[in-house]
């Protein structure tokens, strides 16, 4: 489902949130993530939204946009409804001419992110990253326990929140 | 030994090349390389599994390469500072 708020375009996606769909919301954000890009450099520009090309990740914002996503989708998966798939997750992707806000919807478990540890990299860690992976990719990332849990992340096509915010090694 | 990865390495494909990482620490291969030419897109699930890899053969007193890392995998190696571990 889309719409378009002012000069905000909308994309809503609603799946359930098992790994088998992880695909589909992750193309979903590949593509929102053209459309900011396209903001940015194409303002009045006729361009159609659908693509058929395959998933390209050479482009840095959508890089990063997506590994942020697909931690997400994955801790809400295998955590919040234990890898059972029982439950919906919901993409609310809000397009504007200098960002890409994401807000990521769940029922499952809620947890505390901030009580997640930085992973020890030296160490070469197995596990553990993925949270970490997600807010060094994002500018902004917080998470709201629910129900419904929401995780709120945006991604300015400047780099400017990046540098307000923290000092974590960007990609 | 050439491991060639494509598509996406994530956590539900990882899983997938775990008998492969077994087997290939079971024979006691020394030599492994890790080829991602064709790999689009990595999750902490899919770099685990290559650290696994990575680890169990240097405990067999072997080593893995990685190469030919591009775009989103390249820059998630980099992220987790590993680019240095397989000189990417």
């Amino acid at each position: 489902m889309s719409n378009r708020v002012g000069n905000e375009g909308m994309i809503q996606l609603t799946c359930p949130a098992d790994l088998r769909y992880r695909d589909v919301a992750v193309r979903a954000v590949a593509e929102a993530c053209r459309l900011v890009s396209r903001s940015r450099y194409a303002h009045g520009s006729q361009e159609s939204a659908v693509s058929s090309q395959p998933l390209d990740l050479s482009d840095r914002f959508a890089a990063e946009v997506v590994s942020a996503v697909s931690e997400i989708f994955n801790n809400i998966a295998i955590h919040g409804y234990r890898g059972e798939g029982s439950g919906d997750v919901t993409l609310e992707l809000r397009i504007r001419g200098d960002c890409l806000v994401i807000l990521i919807s769940d029922e499952g478990s809620a947890f505390d992110p901030s009580q997640v540890p930085l992973p020890e990299l030296d160490a070469l860690p197995e596990g553990g990253m993925g949270i970490h992976i997600a807010r060094a990719c994002m500018d902004e990332l917080d998470y709201t326990p629910g129900p419904p849990n929401v995780w709120r992340l945006i991604k300015y096509t400047s780099g400017f929140g990046r540098r307000q915010r923290h000092a974590s090694s960007p990609i | 030994m050439l491991l060639k990865l494509a598509g996406s390495l994530d956590a539900l494909t990882a899983p997938e090349l775990l008998p492969t990482i077994d087997r290939l620490v079971d024979e006691r291969r020394t030599r492994i390389t890790v080829q991602l030419e064709g790999l689009d897109l990595i999750d902490s699930s899919g770099v685990a599994a290559i650290v696994a890899l990575y680890k169990r053969t240097r405990s067999n007193g072997g080593r893995v390469t990685v190469t030919g890392a591009r775009d989103q995998p390249l820059a998630i190696f980099k992220l987790l500072r590993m680019d240095r571990v397989f000189a990417l």
